[in-house]
């Protein structure tokens, strides 16, 4: 899922002091989990808002609602013309949340309520660990289902660095190294000899170096003249 | 010990809303102890009262008195 992190009130507050109608637009998928941008969260956020109006002496109408997700326009388009009503909408989506809206909304600005962070699990709650990059080129069949891309500092593909300190990475002793985790798991696979092939330099256009990515699945969408 | 953890984090959003975070405390309480529940809304009553009107009430008073 994508991790987020609300961004502080006070950075909030320069971004809508300025606009007399404002409503904060949680997501109620991805963002939810991470207890950053959903329903309860914009709700907070909103009250937070109204609190700090009253506190400066401005008058604002600060209003919250959820969908369940930003980035389909099928979720967002029944509650579109209300939102349309607003002077801004402080989108507490992810990055794509706030692009996706801004691209159907018109002449509103759509501001980040949150800071999106990475694509991550959830090992316990209340704590999420980035565990791939979106690279575009996955390799995790052959790491072990350990992804180096994200997971080792460097994003070495053949290895560990000399940084490597009893499974911890040199950069902190909190990181778990992915080589020694990709290691320990290609032994439990009975696979350790798959490493002893040589990866070469990995192709990063398909990441984002090389320009906006785009995915088209020619059997589901419309031709090209009807989209 | 979550709701300790998550009232702590709201005293810290008070806090940046320059509200003083000691205007919200968390007592664990049995439904069998009275006595306390009534001493501590007395002693808690005191120390809203001498805190004073939070800074929101005394703004909404000023916007009121202002109309």
């Amino acid at each position: 899922m994508i991790v987020g992190t609300q961004k502080p009130i006070e950075e909030i507050w320069e971004m809508v002091k300025d606009f007399k109608r404002v409503l904060v637009y949680g997501c109620n998928t991805c963002v939810a989990i991470c207890h950053a941008g959903g329903g309860k969260e914009a709700e907070i956020i909103a009250s937070m808002i109204r609190m700090k109006a009253i506190e400066e002496g401005r008058e604002m109408d600060v209003n919250h609602a959820a969908i369940e997700r930003h980035c389909e326009p099928e979720f967002f388009e029944p509650l579109m013309e209300d939102v349309k009503t607003y002077d801004l909408v402080l989108s507490t989506a992810c990055g794509v949340g706030v692009n996706f809206l801004t691209q159907r909304i018109g002449a509103i600005p759509v501001y980040p309520g949150i800071n999106t962070s990475f694509y991550g699990g959830v090992p316990q709650a209340g704590v999420f660990t980035e565990l791939c990059g979106g690279c575009g080129n996955c390799i995790l069949h052959l790491t072990g289902g350990i992804c180096p891309i994200v997971r080792c500092s460097k994003s070495l593909l053949n290895g560990p660095c000399g940084g490597t300190n009893k499974g911890k990475c040199e950069v902190s002793d909190q990181v778990d190294c992915a080589w020694y985790l990709i290691v320990e798991r290609m032994k439990e696979l009975g696979k350790l000899d798959k490493l002893l092939e040589i990866q070469p330099p990995k192709n990063w256009a398909t990441d984002t170096h090389g320009g906006p990515r785009r995915v088209v699945l020619e059997h589901i969408a419309e031709p090209e003249g009807k989209r | 010990m979550f709701s300790a953890r998550r009232i702590q984090y709201v005293r810290t959003l008070l806090a940046r809303l320059k509200i003083d975070p000691a205007r919200l405390e968390m007592y664990n309480l049995s439904a069998a102890m009275g006595p306390k529940w009534a001493e501590i809304c007395t002693q808690f009553t005191g120390k809203i009262r001498r805190l004073g009107p939070s800074p929101i009430g005394l703004a909404l008073a000023k916007r009121k008195a202002k109309e």
